[in-house]
């Protein structure tokens, strides 16, 4: 936190360029029905009005930043530290994410190469092992790879976490219900 | 059916409803098995720094509700784990603020200020139980309060608010929320405008899709879940993250300081413990009756309070306020308990939630359906029952069966939970996040909501690096399509006419209050800069 910051200036102006941007452009454009609309000769609120309020209120919030609160002692910013780190997070949730979701289909695609099958992983994907592949390889990555994110280095004590959180979820969340279905077989 | 008849359903609805097993002949209904898990599941979740309240009810909801499915008979076995799990973590945060000096909720921060001094003297079990005892007084005692008001506000709101009163009611709840929630008004009501604005996509009543850019993605909306859970666990998970990732700090080794001393409570500490803790329930359950302004001011108000009378009536033998007096963990343990019954007043006789746990509440009532917080609920029906009010009483009843627990078991349970400090949070945080996506994942059933939930997991992350309380956000997300509704209907009912928030006298004195609560919150930090 900086007290020579003017993070509430930049925010604020932010905000009403935002609001503005929502009340002149996007809901002109976006939206069928005008902020009232006539329908068999009587008036009704159309589509068009929830979202401009959304935008008042933007707009005044922005507002009260630059002109009340731009020179508040106490403005924490967002840091290049920060922005380093959100970025490496969503990559590593990313990668681990596409791991989950193509696992599966992949592994099923490898073994119809190997036995010249034409089974699809849709058929397969409430069965046992192939629903577990994508979720518990992608879940040890996305775990075991935010612990090595934080230790700077990669462990087994942290594998091996991630490995049994992984098993523990499914225990919770697969083999009691028979209708639930794990990340990605609901929808592949 | 009598008012008498609709309480005596709703005990019976918790006591003889579905039954789990029997002891002995006795059949155990799984609405009060449900409560004690709830209970027990919220005190180890309190006393782990890093989890809260809300992280338990987001990633058990979705398991709650493939369990119990989406008939009635769900609603009060997951409504009460969610109550129990409320009012464990409440008792749980003061854990590792007494043993550790860490407060496992931020509630449970004054705690530390008394609590950590008198482990160091040796006299920590005492300091647990003074905590256990003021804790369970004031969560009694916001119950009953509950139980008595809100009923009556749901019947003055239900006689008296037309369609455009309820309408300025919700914009007044909105500003009220905007306006009081973290240091800056100006940025609640940008989290107001966004949870609004983030609600209204997609939805509308023509057939294309208001503001989705002619998407697939974008024309049902946001999962409700998503966004709730995104900016409220997955963004203060973020958060959680980024604070040990750059401190690069590892959990050291924590000093054990041996008991010495008598650690009973005697009736001679209860009874000068007991206007310390009466004093700060009133407070807590005040500040809990009025939507959004949370435990941590409640507990920092009955702090300041009991401090003053410390002040005066002290022996000079005694310690002071911060240096491990027993009076100071009786006022705030006292007072952020006593928030949690009063917050569920403006939930049932409003629908408006007034916390994280409230959202929690009204989401599962919302997944479940068959029950729709609000004043409505309370129409005492003669000739047949009003089924909602029955579950109300019901929700009332597994309030005070978790009270019970409370009194009964919770004391010891959560002496034992001071092992949940050894979790480190590098470990436990990557945990709850897939925990938390897995959880959305199986309620929608396709990977475009995990996308979703970690965008909004994003906002919220971002929201809290610049000091924007999330909760404006999603209070406005769950209120925003109440809002317009009931703005649509007001202004059908009046002829279409363009001041219906201003004609009548209670709308207009609700709109001026509106304003007028944002003017008075500018004002504070003008004065302060």
């Amino acid at each position: 936190m900086r007290k020579d910051s003017h993070s509430n200036l930049i925010l604020g102006l932010s905000c009403v360029v935002f609001a503005l941007l929502v009340l002149f452009l996007w809901i002109p454009l976006d939206v069928e029905t005008g902020f009232v609309e006539k329908v068999r000769r009587k008036y009704i609120i159309g589509d068009g009005m929830a979202p401009a309020v959304a935008a008042i209120f933007l707009l005044i919030g922005g507002l009260g930043l630059v002109i009340f609160e731009r020179r508040n002692a106490d403005q924490p910013a967002i840091s290049k530290a920060a922005l380093k780190f959100i970025g490496a997070a969503l990559a590593l949730l990313f990668v681990s994410f596409a791991i989950m979701r193509y696992t599966g289909p992949l592994a099923v695609s490898a073994t119809n190469f190997l036995t010249n099958d034409v089974t699809e992983y849709r058929l397969l994907r409430d069965t046992v092992p192939w629903k577990y592949l994508g979720y518990a390889l992608g879940g040890t990555i996305l775990i075991a790879g935010l612990i090595t994110m934080i230790e700077g280095k990669i462990t087994r004590k942290g594998l091996i976490i991630a490995v049994l959180a992984v098993l523990v979820m499914i225990l919770i969340y697969d083999l009691p219900f028979e209708d639930l279905l794990l990340p990605p077989n609901g929808d592949v | 059916m009598e008012v008498l008849d609709y309480i005596w359903l709703g005990v019976q609805a918790v006591f003889l409803g579905p039954e789990a097993f029997s002891v002995l002949g006795l059949p155990i209904s799984i609405t009060i098995l449900m409560v004690l898990a709830g209970f027990l599941v919220g005190i180890m979740v309190g006393a782990t720094p890093g989890l809260a309240g809300p992280v338990a009810m987001a990633i058990s909801l979705p398991i709650l509700i493939s369990a119990f499915g989406y008939s009635e008979d769900a609603l009060l076995p997951v409504l009460g784990f969610l109550i129990g799990v409320m009012k464990g973590a409440t008792i749980g945060g003061a854990v590792p603020a007494i043993l550790f000096n860490t407060p496992g909720t931020p509630d449970a921060y004054m705690t530390t200020l008394d609590g950590y001094p008198m482990t160091q003297r040796g006299q920590a079990k005492k300091a647990l139980r003074i905590a256990h005892f003021s804790s369970a007084s004031g969560d009694t005692f916001s119950d009953v309060v509950l139980i008595v008001c809100a009923p009556f506000l749901a019947i003055i709101v239900e006689a008296y608010l037309d369609l455009p009163e309820k309408t300025a009611l919700f914009i007044l709840s909105l500003s009220f929320i905007a306006a009081v929630i973290g240091g800056s008004p100006a940025k609640g009501l940008i989290s107001t405008g966004l949870g609004l604005l983030a609600v209204y996509i997609g939805t509308g009543e023509d057939f294309y899709p208001r503001l989705s850019f002619g998407t697939e993605q974008l024309a049902s909306g946001f999962p409700i879940a998503s966004a709730v859970l995104g900016v409220l666990v997955i963004g203060a998970v973020f958060k959680g993250l980024e604070e040990l990732w750059l401190e690069k700090r590892t959990s050291g080794n924590i000093a054990v300081v041996q008991d010495s001393g008598d650690q009973r409570l005697h009736v001679g500490d209860i009874k000068r413990l007991f206007p310390f803790i009466a004093r700060s329930a009133f407070v807590g359950t005040a500040i809990g009756a009025l939507p959004g302004i949370g435990s941590t001011l409640a507990a920092t108000l009955g702090y300041t309070l009991g401090k003053s009378r410390h002040k005066k009536n002290k022996e000079d033998s005694d310690p002071n306020f911060g240096e491990g007096a027993p009076e100071g963990i009786a006022a705030t343990e006292a007072a952020n308990s006593s928030v949690s019954g009063a917050n569920l007043i403006p939930v049932l006789s409003l629908g408006i939630p007034g916390n994280a746990a409230a959202v929690f509440l009204i989401l599962a009532a919302e997944s479940i359906g068959g029950f729709n917080p609000g004043p409505a609920v309370f129409k005492f029906t003669v000739d047949e029952v009003n089924p909602e009010l029955v579950i109300v009483f019901g929700l009332f009843t597994t309030m005070f069966i978790a009270n019970g627990l409370n009194w009964t078991i919770g004391g010891i349970f959560m002496r034992s939970m001071g092992i949940m400090i050894r979790i480190p949070k590098h470990i436990l945080l990557p945990i709850v996040l897939l925990l938390a996506l897995t959880a959305i994942y199986v309620q929608e059933t396709n990977m475009a909501a995990i996308g979703f939930t970690l965008a909004f997991g994003v906002l919220g992350y971002f929201m809290r690096t610049l000091a924007i309380s999330p909760l404006p956000f999603v209070i406005a997300f769950i209120l925003g399509d109440k809002l317009e509704q009931s703005a649509r209907q007001a202004f059908a009912a009046t002829g279409g006419d363009p001041f219906f928030l201003f004609t009548s006298p209670v709308a207009l004195v609700f709109m001026l209050l509106s304003v007028g609560v944002i003017i008075y919150a500018t004002r504070k930090p003008k004065a302060n800069s």
